[in-house]
């Protein structure tokens, strides 16, 4: 279960992105984060594992205040939660396996981990991720000569090596094709019910929302605006989230 | 429709009449500094002469060819003190660089720290160097290595820190965010990414510092530019023409080797 309260953010400059922030996210569910662009999607999501770091408020994640953890708690938190980005980051110049093995970083000594030795069962873990996004065959190719929607897939099989309870998910689908979308979304649509994992995912399209989601949150302008589950979203409920009295530019 | 002139009407004139004052005070400069020098411009017209009595005296003859051996023997170890310079900078800039570079550095100071100091090193000729370390290291081939290690380190410095922050801030978060440590994510996600350009920076430098270690041979009475030194003035043209010849060889061997190297990295 993920708490958040009356998250705020101003960036300096004195940009307001967040203003009192207050959600709850549940295991097995996928929450779509929906809103226009510049509404705080990003900082929002990027807040929870402290990637950036908000003004006040409130994040609760098994049971603890992330906010409030010192550098070493952070980190065996932060190894709890899978993230995906739009643009995949993946490194590119390795492995589709080597990029998968990153995920089990954070459970290695710092030397097994600078040096690469993974061990058999961390290789064999991988292969399975690996194959069960799909890309059995694309295991030892570079990331460099993969498509989007592959490199998208190896991005969620190396959160999946972290063995997250919760995966963030920013734009995951932005720059993907229709076919590509379909592949990630259904992956993730599956992680929430087989593995009854937290999904929550940032996007841009209503449609995939509504689709895919048990639970929208409708952004605009740093606040709130729409909170509750997909099945009684109406289409006005949806509409009003884009069309707040929002200085921000609709893109 | 009819296209206005009027807002800038001078503005080919103009920009024809900066030209025109830029030439004139190029020509200036020159007049200026040949009269300074008691440079006679005319000695132009007689380098057809110069180049012939060079070309008559510095080809090697058959007698010559006894030098080859000694030659290739100092050429051999300019060379190594080059590869050896450019291998230890390599490690020392490589360090300097992580810890300096925005992305990946502790704290800003010391990327500031790190900054002046690769300034200062490679802002310093090559020539500034040896001169600078001949006081206290005296004429041998550790003087010349130094000179080559300093320079190199500040250049490569500077170099591997500007690859670093070429390397997306995202993907280092990415790691960071999975819960990895700082000396995981170094060695897992920037250096792979930085891996061929780093290659290349180094073979650059190793053929840069072998003309440079010619150079610096003069001064620290080592290697092959002592060698050049000797028989130059002791008017042995030909053997020191020979001398030129072999370092061409050698320059052309090695950039022709990290020529192939890069090709196939980079594939």
């Amino acid at each position: 279960m993920l708490e958040i309260n009356k998250l705020s953010k101003t960036y300096d400059g004195g940009k307001r992105s967040l203003t009192d922030v207050s959600l709850t996210a549940k295991e097995g569910e996928v929450t779509a984060i929906i809103g226009p662009s510049g509404a705080g999607k990003t900082t929002l999501l990027r807040s929870i594992n402290q990637l950036i770091v908000d003004d006040s408020g409130e994040i609760l994640f098994d049971g603890q205040d992330i906010r409030k953890l010192n550098h070493r708690q952070l980190k065996k938190t932060r190894s709890k939660i899978g993230m995906i980005f739009q643009n995949y980051n993946l490194i590119e110049s390795l492995t589709t396996i080597e990029n998968v093995l990153h995920g089990s970083l954070a459970r290695k000594s710092t030397l097994a981990g600078v040096l690469s030795l993974y061990s058999k069962d961390e290789k064999q873990e991988a292969l399975q991720l690996i194959d069960e996004v799909g890309l059995a065959d694309f295991a030892f190719k570079y990331c460099s000569d993969l498509s989007g929607g592959q490199k998208q897939r190896v991005g969620i099989a190396r959160s999946l090596m972290q063995h997250p309870k919760m995966m963030l998910c920013d734009e995951p689908i932005a720059s993907l094709d229709p076919r590509s979308t379909t592949m990630v979304m259904e992956i993730l649509r599956r992680l929430a019910d087989e593995k009854h994992m937290m999904i929550l995912i940032n996007l841009h399209q209503v449609d995939i929302a509504k689709e895919y989601a048990d639970h929208i949150i409708g952004l605009n302008n740093g606040r709130i605006v729409f909170d509750g589950a997909t099945a009684t979203a109406t289409d006005r409920d949806i509409e009003n989230i884009y069309v707040s009295d929002a200085p921000v530019a609709v893109g | 429709m009819e296209i206005r002139q009027s807002k800038q009407p001078n503005f080919f004139l103009k920009k024809r009449v900066r030209l025109s004052i830029m030439i004139g005070l190029l020509g200036v400069l020159y007049v200026g500094a040949a009269v300074i020098l008691n440079f006679n411009s005319a000695a132009f017209l007689y380098l057809d002469r110069g180049m012939i009595w060079l070309f008559q005296n510095f080809i090697p003859t058959s007698q010559s060819i006894t030098y080859w051996y000694s030659i290739t023997q100092a050429l051999l170890r300019t060379f190594v003190v080059a590869v050896a310079a450019t291998s230890v900078a390599g490690v020392l800039a490589l360090v300097l660089a992580i810890l300096g570079a925005k992305s990946t550095g502790p704290s800003r100071t010391l990327s500031w720290v790190i900054r002046g100091f690769a300034s200062i090193m490679r802002n310093i000729p090559i020539v500034g160097w040896a001169m600078l370390l001949l006081f206290s290291f005296k004429q041998n081939d550790f003087t010349g290595f130094l000179a080559l290690l300093f320079l190199s380190v500040g250049f490569l410095t500077r170099a591997f820190m500007e690859t670093i922050e070429d390397v997306d801030v995202e993907k280092i978060q990415a790691l960071q965010v999975t819960g990895a440590s700082y000396l995981q994510v170094i060695s897992q996600a920037v250096l792979p990414e930085i891996t061929t350009p780093l290659i290349s920076w180094l073979l650059y430098m190793i053929e840069n510092n072998i003309r440079d270690a010619t150079l610096v041979g003069l001064l620290t009475g080592t290697g092959i530019g002592f060698v050049f030194d000797l028989y130059f003035k002791s008017l042995r043209y030909g053997p020191a023409g020979l001398v030129v010849l072999a370092i061409i060889i050698l320059v052309i061997a090695v950039e022709l080797v990290s020529n192939y190297v890069e090709r196939r990295i980079a594939a």
